[in-house]
């Protein structure tokens, strides 16, 4: 046949010889299977240290040898940080945030998202780029000031002044997701269900959101992550320990005995459990071979 | 944002008039209203009050006095601030590289299907969702110098025990170190921009006979070059504000200052000792500081040709 054929042949040729060749057989096998799964280990080396530090009996000196997993494991030290300081309020406090935080953020963050993509070419575009450079701005640069103005509206030490985020959409990063993802949706159609007389918001609400739930899965994980991590905003808003949310707990935790590991290491866990638990539920939608942004 | 004024205000004057119908693009705009505005208090008026603040002196309590550059001068002069500069410097120098690079290496690592891989790819992005407080605990118990699970095993291998945090000559590692495990997005982005590049391209190199250094180093590393240097740009930004839970929680700037980092100082200048003023001044000084890093590498891309058209 023609000249680009008979090429093709003659590459495959060279790349199944390659195949054959013993040194790189053992090379592939390195790259292919020995190097991630110790790289995958070495990843998840400080969670298991963590746990394994976690789960050590009450009363044991501290290993000295190296502990892979725990030699008598005990919950004791669970139990221990509820005792030493009011966690169970400090949860409630987390979750209030987040139950707040969460829905504001998918309805503002998708409402922005919906509309940048319905909006003509310019206005589109500037936006986007505006989102864009507003991920780069980091919180540290805002934070003093910000505080200021919090402070002066009388919004410091209370929970919302946690959630007010949520009011523009959390992150930029949730409105651009959104954003993709409506400008993915078969061109005009929105426009056409407005068209049959429906209004905006209806529109938004029920033919964009119901079409869009992967993302709204994946924006309501990264949403819960951000705000139950959270460890700056509660460090500076807060001042009423009765509103402590679980990230200063567990920082007030380190203040009260900076030494007492296992103790440490179980309210560690306890703060990092749900996080990890609901990435690993949504965690195709970022890693797997679509992808959120699909093909 | 006049623009955006504008239609809100058409948009209300048609809802008084016909309160059922709304044009589709007043609508939308609507829609935007939350972000924008949000945006314009969250992130605009802050900058903006930093700006205006950085040449007063203000303790929160009483107004603001006008000072000109003085906090600039007294900033300059304080061992403190030319020390955390140059702690923050000595992070990012190490550590966007090391974050870049790694996070790279790991997406060319993972790229193809194939068994297991989607294991591998979430156990290398799980560290970066552990909440900022409890990673830095866990390391501080990691690097902990004498029962930590690292100099345990250093010490099993025979190896010499460094003091870590301990020790102003090494404290500034771990937190170079434990960065290098929060990759996660830079990860994710590159594996989506792989998935991107023409598989054509590769091919077309194996019929040449290309190595596969050189069909990565002439055919998808220009490819990539974009994305990596956009990380490099957005790492420089966020490596300023990332030492600052790890600082505060594990080391509190101590032992002499080694870990005072540039987030840190500012934090305590402004909420330990009611200088505002001269916090927004070193707010303003780190962003002039990451700017001028950006710009120095942005030429350095751009000399070598690779960022024509960003």
């Amino acid at each position: 046949m023609s000249e680009p054929g008979r090429a093709r042949g003659r590459g495959r040729g060279l790349l199944t010889g390659r195949q054959r060749d013993p040194g790189l057989t053992g090379r592939r096998l390195l790259t292919g299977q020995l190097l991630p799964l110790l790289l995958a280990a070495l990843f998840l080396l400080p969670l298991l240290w963590m746990i394994t530090a976690s789960l050590r009996g009450p009363g044991l000196p501290p290993p000295r040898s190296i502990e892979w997993l725990p030699t008598s494991p005990s919950p004791a030290n669970y139990g221990e940080v509820f005792e030493l300081l009011p966690f169970g309020r400090y949860l409630l406090n987390s979750l209030a945030v987040v139950a707040l935080a969460l829905p504001l953020t998918i309805i503002t963050a998708s409402a922005a998202g919906f509309a940048m993509a319905q909006l003509e070419r310019r206005s589109r575009s500037a936006l986007v780029v505006l989102s864009v450079a507003l991920l780069l701005v980091p919180v540290t640069a805002l934070w003093l000031t910000r505080f200021l103005l919090f402070s002066w509206v009388g919004l410091t030490d209370s929970l919302l002044a946690l959630v007010v985020p949520a009011l523009a959409g959390s992150s930029p990063l949730f409105v651009l997701l959104y954003y993709w993802t409506f400008r993915r949706a078969q061109p005009g159609i929105f426009e056409m269900a407005h068209l049959d007389g429906a209004e905006v918001f209806t529109v938004w609400r029920r033919i964009a959101l119901p079409n869009a739930v992967p993302t709204t899965i994946a924006v309501a994980v990264l949403t819960f992550i951000l705000y139950w991590s959270d460890f700056i905003s509660p460090l500076l808003y807060l001042r009423d320990q009765g509103l402590y949310t679980l990230p200063l707990g567990l920082r007030q935790l380190q203040q009260l005995d900076p030494t007492g590991w296992p103790v440490l290491m179980a309210g560690a866990v306890m703060l990092t459990l749900p996080a990890v638990l609901f990435f690993l539920l949504v965690q195709h939608l970022f890693l797997g071979e679509r992808g959120l942004r699909g093909r | 944002m006049e623009h955006t004024a504008a239609v809100v205000i058409e948009a209300l004057h048609r809802i008084r008039l016909h309160p059922v119908a709304l044009s589709w693009r007043a609508g939308l705009w609507l829609l935007l209203l939350p972000y924008l505005v949000g945006t314009l208090l969250l992130v605009g008026l802050p900058a903006l009050l930093s700006a205006v603040l950085a040449f007063t002196s203000y303790d929160a309590l009483t107004p603001p006095v006008f000072v000109g550059f003085t906090n600039f001068r007294l900033l300059a002069a304080d061992p403190m601030v030319t020390t955390a500069i140059g702690n923050s410097l000595f992070f990012i120098v190490l550590a966007v590289p090391l974050r870049v690079l790694g996070a790279l290496g790991l997406a060319l690592l993972l790229r193809r299907p194939r068994r297991g891989v989607g294991a591998y790819r979430a156990a290398v992005y799980l560290p970066t969702v552990i909440p900022d407080v409890a990673f830095a605990l866990i390391w501080l118990w990691i690097f902990n110098p004498l029962y930590g699970p690292l100099n345990v095993a250093l010490g099993a291998l025979g190896l010499p025990q460094p003091g870590w945090l301990a020790d102003a000559g090494t404290a500034r590692f771990p937190f170079v170190f434990m960065a290098a495990f929060q990759i996660g997005e830079g990860f994710v982005v590159l594996l989506a921009a792989l998935r991107g590049l023409p598989r054509e391209y590769e091919d077309a190199g194996a019929v040449d006979g290309a190595g596969r250094w050189a069909a990565f180093r002439y055919l998808t590393l220009p490819l990539l070059l974009p994305w990596l240097a956009l990380l490099t740009f957005r790492d420089v930004i966020l490596s300023f504000q990332w030492t600052f839970t790890p600082s505060i929680v594990m080391t509190g700037g101590d032992p002499y200052y080694s870990t005072l980092f540039l987030p840190l100082l500012i934090y305590e200048e402004a909420f330990d000792g009611f200088r505002f003023g001269a916090g927004s001044a070193l707010m303003l000084i780190t962003f002039l500081l990451s700017a001028a890093i950006i710009g120095a590498i942005y030429l350095l891309f751009r000399q070598r040709g690779y960022v024509a058209d960003v």
